[in-house]
């Protein structure tokens, strides 16, 4: 994908001839150097998934964190250059925090990536600026139950507020992914980084958009998945760091929260073993 | 230094808000909202004074913000209006750019944050109602200060004072439409009754999953219609 | 009449007084009218020796009226501290929200191992919130609010301090604010003179003592009602009650009360 030097690949701001922006297309580029990232919609919540590569063993293990919490009950993990995707992670902070303080309510997921989207995108069209060097997962839960007002006082009605249309469900898990041109879509399963090809076929094979596999399920193919994208580059060490989202009745009610330890070593065993079966169907 | 004349001042634009507000025109009022078994309904008397001359007595406190969110206004009519517009503006903007329509409590939200930040220059008494497919129906009630509270049933201007004992002793909750306006109307006309800065016809509001419909009662028929239409 | 265009749309001077344009003196001061329009009476609380007892009514009254009457007045902060607010209503909401923002910035960190450590204590809480309400008393546009912040501070220890519309803090075994101080205070102090006698204080008597505040309370106070809400706070979390009506009430004795001095009958 060279530009064969024909000038227009230098500025952010200008076509080539052939409808192309370089710039964007060179960010696609650090991205798919990056760590794979992936994140599930299961039934009953959202699953993120990164493969953390060790640059130094003189890291502590576990710390700095590559998933990050936007607000309460959403959630985003990043491929490619790490301070872009900081950088986004505060952005989307910052409008998630803007968002309470307008509506006195948390955000809802698709309103953030939306907002995301028009941010990314803004990188590529202005000069003297460059695109994101990377593609973000959001993942989240809007709430299902009633939404109250921030700081409310007060409780409306004992038998329950008159009207409410019966049999309709709200809110649930919801995960979007955004790339360096600001494009942005809603996925059942997303991937992105290094192995994103390997992930994304597996993740194919999960067929969730039937609505039928469940957090936990999630969390374990989730873990087998960064597992499965990880085989191309053997050779560098990674960690697995797993974060999920459920509704109020589930393990997090509502809330973004790390994968307990117990789940995520379970999840990584059950990885583990899983990928040694494929060696040894191939023996 | 300016000489205090009673004409514009030499820029010709600023208006001395405590000048304006001894003589403001007020919504000396009755307003009420309730939920009832299938929503809310929102009611209003029509008087508004300026002192005690009463310069609008067919006035419409019942004003629409959103398709099925509307509120009631009480207390300066200038104030109210300028709250109710800017919310109106937000929640239309708010539809369109979020692709779903907003909630009651969103609207109490907008509400209240232009009610409390503006404090110490509005004087506006809202009650707002709203209606939708996920919460059902809604009161929420905006004093003076700026709080916000959710109810079951709201009172507010100044004919409210003299109904808090017959609401809280007729209130009954999960009531029929009928029952509802019945409440309501049987409400406002004690307030009418006893306020001096109350009185005209009583609008109320009907809002349910059918969308929101209008109620007029005159005081020459006894308030029992013509109702709807 | 005044028929000049510069008086059209303009209050008339015979009715309603000559137009004062001392408005247009831009380098005036800046006006905050703040005042408490819809208030929450007392908030009481004792130390005990696991933790803590706070109390509030469930009233918010509009001057004289009892306009709300299920407004909670403590809020949960997190597993470690709750806060009770005495004064406006409104300005009880502006801080719970601002609280609610600091707690979602807490909670940037997905981490859940080291989550227990990283929470905010009580003595944290109740630091932020007396220089959020010095400056804003700075600002000549104070928060109408008296607070008892209640709860574990550091290394778990009790914590109860107080504070108020100008930023002053106070700290107690025992506290309470509003017509509490008056009245409240003054019972708790008999029971619990000080922090030894707080460390030797069983978690049901600390209930049984701010009930017994309530009650009186009730009795005396006019901007109160019988309906609150209490939360005891320990190393197993937060224990709210926000529905707690006031039991044991002593009137019968009006039955011996007649006349005002020398009547018998």
């Amino acid at each position: 994908m060279t530009s064969i030097g024909t000038g227009y690949d230098l500025d952010n701001s200008v076509f080539s001839p052939d409808g192309r922006n370089f710039q964007v297309e060179y960010a696609v580029k650090a991205v798919e150097n990056g760590g794979t990232s992936i994140g599930i919609r299961c039934k009953d919540g959202v699953v993120l998934a990164t493969e953390k590569l060790v640059t130094s063993k003189l890291m502590k293990a576990g710390a700095n964190k590559r998933i990050a919490t936007v607000d309460r009950n959403i959630g985003m993990v990043s491929a490619g250059l790490l301070p872009d995707g900081r950088y986004l992670v505060s952005r989307a902070r910052q409008e998630t925090a803007s968002w309470r303080q307008i509506y006195k309510s948390p955000m809802p997921v698709a309103s953030l990536a939306g907002r995301l989207g028009s941010f990314v995108q803004m990188f590529t069209m202005n000069g003297g600026l460059r695109p994101f060097g990377i593609t973000a997962i959001v993942g989240g839960w809007d709430s299902e139950g009633d939404m109250a007002v921030d700081g409310q006082v007060g409780a409306g009605p004992s038998v329950g507020a008159g009207g409410k249309a019966s049999g309709k469900k709200y809110g649930g898990p919801f995960l979007y992914m955004i790339e360096p041109s600001g494009l942005y879509w809603g996925y059942y399963g997303a991937a992105t980084g290094k192995g994103r090809q390997a992930a994304k076929s597996e993740l194919e094979k999960l067929d969730l958009s039937a609505g039928a596999l469940s957090l936990e399920q999630g969390v374990k193919e989730a873990a087998r998945i960064i597992y499965v994208a990880h085989e191309d580059s053997k050779d560098k060490e990674f960690e697995l760091e797993m974060t999920w989202v459920s509704g109020l009745s589930g393990p997090t009610k509502g809330q973004h929260q790390e994968v307990p330890k117990e789940l995520r070593e379970e999840a990584e065993r059950l990885a583990k073993k899983a990928l040694e079966g494929d060696d040894e169907m191939e023996e | 230094m300016i000489q205090p004349t009673g004409m514009l001042g030499e820029d010709g634009i600023h208006v001395d808000m405590d000048h304006l507000k001894k003589g403001e025109v007020n919504l000396g009022t009755s307003i009420m909202a309730i939920n009832f078994k299938d929503g809310v309904i929102l009611g209003a008397d029509s008087r508004t004074t300026t002192g005690s001359y009463i310069a609008n007595r067919v006035t419409d406190k019942l004003t629409q913000v959103h398709d099925t969110i509307w509120c009631c206004r009480s207390g300066s009519a200038a104030d109210t209006q300028a709250v109710a517009d800017i919310v109106q503006y937000h929640l239309g903007m708010y539809g369109v750019e979020n692709d779903e329509a907003p909630t009651t409590q969103t609207a109490a939200a907008l509400f209240q944050e232009i009610c409390y930040e503006n404090k110490d220059n509005l004087s506006a008494g809202m009650i707002i109602a709203g209606y939708d497919q996920r919460h059902g129906g809604q009161v929420y009630s905006i004093p003076l200060g700026g709080s916000l509270h959710k109810q079951t049933y709201a009172i507010g201007g100044s004919g409210s004072t003299y109904i808090y004992g017959f609401c809280d002793a007729n209130w009954k909750e999960g009531m029929t439409e009928e029952e509802g306006i019945d409440f309501v109307k049987r409400s406002l006309q004690e307030a009418i009754k006893w306020d001096g800065s109350s009185g005209g016809v009583i609008r109320m509001v009907v809002l349910t999953a059918k969308g929101a419909q209008r109620h007029l009662y005159l005081p020459d028929n006894g308030y029992t219609g013509p109702g709807y239409k | 009449m005044n028929h000049l265009p510069q008086a059209w749309g303009r209050p008339r001077d015979d009715v309603y007084g000559a137009y004062d344009a001392s408005h247009f003196q831009m380098s005036g001061p800046t006006q905050h009218s703040s005042r408490p329009i819809v208030t929450g009476t007392s908030v009481v609380a004792v130390k005990f020796k696991d933790g803590v007892v706070i109390a509030a009514d469930n009233l918010a009254s509009y001057g004289s009226l009892a306009r709300f009457t299920d407004v909670k007045r403590l809020r949960t902060f997190n597993s470690k501290s709750v806060l009770g607010f005495g004064g406006d209503v409104s300005d009880m909401q502006y801080l719970d929200r601002l609280l609610n923002s600091l707690s979602v910035r807490e909670n940037y960190s997905t981490s859940i191992d080291d989550s227990g450590k990283s929470d905010l204590d009580a003595h944290n809480l109740h630091r932020y919130l007396s220089k959020v309400m010095y400056k804003r008393r700075s600002d000549f546009n104070p928060l109408w609010n008296h607070i008892l912040v209640a709860g574990l501070g550091e290394k778990d220890a009790p914590f109860l301090a107080s504070v108020d519309l100008l930023g002053t803090t106070f700290s107690s075994p025992t506290l309470a604010t509003g017509f509490g101080a008056h009245l409240a205070q003054p019972i708790l102090r008999r029971q619990v003179p000080d922090e030894a006698a707080s460390k030797e204080l069983s978690q049901e008597k600390a209930v049984e003592l701010i009930r017994e505040c309530m009650k009186v309370l009730f009795y005396r106070d006019a901007r109160s009602m019988d309906k609150y809400s209490i939360a005891v706070i320990s190393k197993s979390g937060v224990d709210l009650k926000e529905d707690e009506k006031l039991e044991n009430q002593s009137w019968a004795f009006a039955e011996g009360i007649r006349g005002y001095g020398t009547q018998v009958n």
